[in-house]
């Protein structure tokens, strides 16, 4: 099974293999600065473990934990 | 050719959220700063002229902060067509452009769909000083060259480099004329799903050959820098993307698993607490000076019908829409400290799921938390939220939140039902009041959620994707520019119709019996006044409105007196008491004037029937009708036009008030039951 974005521990960095383009936000989430190629890291989980804030080339984004799933990583 | 529908020639300023944009506005922009909206859409712009100093005449306009020409919630597309053909402003004749220069292959994603465009643009590189922090520095030239458009390095701390600007802006003007083979076409979505990816590496490339190294820190030894030097050379990947470690150290606490929460419910009782503490003594201070305006309006006319209009219509209603503005000054103030350090957009992230449960969105949170002091600044602070389907619900629920328009009809009943001798317990009832909001707030949100269709109306795909900015210290100049604007609003939205409706009440209450008769002997003439109001308004078109909702009243064990005061409370809640005031024929001065409706209250009589009016019962359910129902004109107004329609503001005067009238009844009857009187 492919490992995705929300899968990660805290603290932990993958590098994005690919972006599912069939989560309907995939656009935005591509604008935004997650492509392939990129590395992120886990920058903090909120209390109810939902949205998760990563690192990405060089800002803080707070995505869904849904929105997380369609960054793939490797 | 470019086309502007106005005889000065347009500049558009586009960007990213956090490229610096709004700071950069405030730099250029001069006098005749407006908020307009584009017609029929809730998208909003602000213009002004170009500062007066730079020599140049054009106008400018900011529009709503945008990732890509690629639009992705309606109102997303109403701005980009905007920057297409404004309406009223047609097409700019130079769109310029911000760009955070840490977060270049980011913010040039926008920057280049709109060159591809066919706009005159030019690039404005924000942020530097934080680059060159990190040892980089960015060839202005050579990225020009490769984007095919002027760039700026501008400082937004103390302005340095608008004259560059200025004159890169002047150049493009007298060039324009050379632009009859220019054509600005629409920037159309490539079928290839990649292509966005492919813009992203073409950027990355771009990226790489601009990023020099900063000549001038002296924090960086020379060995280190010669290593940059030689990677820079070997063409290895030069520039690490790395996170502020300020902003990593603080996030560390505030976005911490557990404190985080517990920081943020901290950070928030504060706001709320200064809110309503801060503004008090100012609110009264407003009050007081509109209450004498209304003495001496009395005194210098005497006691005529055209000093009654002036001072119980004009004055009365001016008084309660300028009652509210220092809370909503202090409210933008300290909101917009929050926004510019960075921690809104944390605080949304934080409560994001719980509010996305009852069908809300974390960017919810600050609107609703603004419903607190007024529902008119709450609801103009939802166009934060993208998606059409929370932002609607989010309007639909703000008037359940507690407004401090309720507070002073909430103090009376709460006096007239507390103990003299346990003062303490009013404190009590207050917060169980507001906590009894909160909650039914939630349920009813719940609820509306449930039947979203048929009621909101909209089906959206919900998402919450937000850049949480790097910390920094908030900018006063921006904050207090943004504040000025934000309270310019809500008098605007909200003043005339408060003003109006002030005026036709006063005139319900006193026509069509204009001179009545009294008992005039051994009074004074201020006495005679109030004897006479009292009298007029008892044969006045209000009370025969009141009298003809009797019948609505009575199941509830109040009667058209009442009634008359909740239709009055409809040009604001506040105005549920002074209208008791003159209901009862309460006479006395300033000081005492609750103890003396209180005293009113404690003798009036349900007419005919010998039972006392108000008791804890019919106190109570009063207080649970104010709780509940959509009373506020201007409230109605703004809904309408934040919505979009009549739809939600209809459907929330019809829910609201039944739920209101229908636990009102229950809990006058209930307390009834148990025979609490």
């Amino acid at each position: 099974m492919k490992k995705t974005a929300s899968q990660l521990n805290f603290g932990e960095t993958a590098t994005i293999s690919e972006i599912d383009t069939s989560n309907p936000s995939f656009r935005r989430i591509i604008e935004i600065g997650f492509t392939p190629g990129q590395e992120i890291e886990l920058i903090t989980k909120s209390f109810f473990n939902d949205p998760l804030a990563f690192s990405i080339r060089g800002t803080l984004v707070a995505i869904r934990r849904n929105e997380a799933d369609c960054i793939i990583v490797s | 050719m470019v086309q502007t529908k106005i005889d000065i020639p347009l500049i558009t300023m586009v960007g990213p959220p956090n490229s610096g944009k709004t700071t950069l506005f405030n730099y250029l922009s001069g006098k005749n700063h407006k908020t307009v909206n584009y017609p029929g859409s809730t998208v909003e712009y602000n213009t002004s002229i170009l500062r007066k100093e730079f020599g140049l005449h054009a106008e400018l306009l900011d529009s709503p902060g945008m990732v890509s020409l690629i639009p992705n919630s309606p109102d997303e597309s109403v701005a980009i067509e905007a920057l297409y053909n404004h309406p009223e402003f047609g097409q700019p004749s130079i769109v310029i452009i911000t760009a955070d220069s840490n977060q270049l292959t980011r913010h040039l994603i926008l920057c280049k769909q709109i060159i591809q465009s066919g706009f005159r643009t030019i690039l404005v590189l924000t942020m530097l000083d934080l680059l060159n922090k990190r040892g980089y520095d960015i060839d202005e030239l050579k990225l020009g060259l490769e984007l095919r458009c002027d760039v700026v390095k501008i400082d937004g701390r103390n302005g340095k480099g608008i004259p560059k600007l200025i004159e890169s802006i002047q150049n493009n003007l007298s060039s324009i004329k050379l632009d009859a083979e220019r054509k600005i076409e629409k920037f159309k979505v490539p079928a290839d799903k990649t292509f966005l990816l492919k813009s992203f590496r073409e950027i990355e490339h771009i990226e790489d050959k601009v990023l020099t190294i900063h000549e001038q820190n002296s924090q960086i030894n020379n060995l280190e820098k010669a290593n940059r030097e030689l990677l820079v050379l070997n063409g290895v990947k030069k520039f690490s993307h790395k996170i502020d470690e300020t902003t990593l150290r603080i996030d560390r606490h505030l976005l911490h698993k557990y404190w985080g929460l517990v920081y943020f419910f901290l950070i928030m009782s504060l706001t709320f607490t200064s809110i309503f503490w801060l503004a008090q003594p100012l609110m009264n201070l407003v009050d007081t000076a509109f209450g004498y305006a209304s003495e001496v309006v009395f005194e210098m006319l005497g006691y005529t019908w055209y000093s009654d209009l002036i001072s119980n219509g004009l004055i009365a209603g001016l008084g309660s829409v300028m009652v509210f503005v220092p809370q909503i000054i202090i409210l933008f103030m300290v909101l917009g400290f929050l926004e510019d350090t960075g921690y809104l957009a944390r605080g949304a992230m934080l409560i994001d799921k719980p509010l996305s449960k009852i069908g809300l969105n974390g960017r919810s949170f600050v609107p609703m938390l603004s419903g607190f002091a007024c529902a008119i600044p709450a609801m103009l602070a939802t166009r934060t939220i993208p998606n059409r389907r929370e932002r609607l619900l989010t309007i639909f629920i703000i008037p359940l939140m507690s407004c401090s328009a309720r507070l002073p009809v909430y103090a009376l009943l709460i006096a007239f039902i507390t103990p003299p001798e346990k003062p303490w317990l009013g404190g009590i009832i207050l917060s169980s009041i507001y906590i009894f909001s909160i909650i039914s707030s939630v349920v009813i949100a719940g609820l509306i959620n449930k039947f979203r269709k048929k009621i909101i109306n909209a089906e959206d795909s919900s998402s919450f994707i937000l850049e949480l900015p790097t910390y920094r210290l908030p900018k006063a100049k921006v904050v207090f520019n943004n504040t000025l604007i934000s309270s310019k609003l809500y008098v605007q939205r909200a003043g005339p119709m408060i003003v109006v409706f002030s005026l036709m009440l006063w005139f319900l209450t006193y026509f069509p019996n204009t001179n009545p008769r009294v008992q005039s002997e051994n009074i004074s003439p201020m006495q005679l006044h109030q004897l006479q109001s009292a009298e007029r308004l008892s044969d006045s078109y209000a009370s025969d409105l009141g009298k003809l909702i009797q019948p609505i009243m009575a199941p509830l064990g109040m009667d058209w007196r009442i009634g008359v005061s909740l239709v009055a409370a409809f040009a604001a809640r506040e105005v549920f008491v002074s209208s008791l005031a003159l209901i009862f024929k309460v006479t006395g001065d300033q000081e005492t004037i609750q103890q003396s409706i209180l005293s009113a209250m404690r003798s009036a009589e349900i007419e005919g029937s010998g039972n006392k009016l108000f008791t804890i019962a019919t106190s109570i359910g009063l207080i649970v009708f104010f709780v509940f129902a959509m009373q506020c004109i201007s409230t109605v107004a703004v809904a309408k036009k934040e919505s979009g329609g009549w739809r939600i503001p209809i459907l929330q005067i019809l829910i609201f008030t039944s739920i209101a009238y229908v636990l009102t009844f229950i809990a006058v009857n209930g307390l009834r039951f148990f025979s609490v009187e």
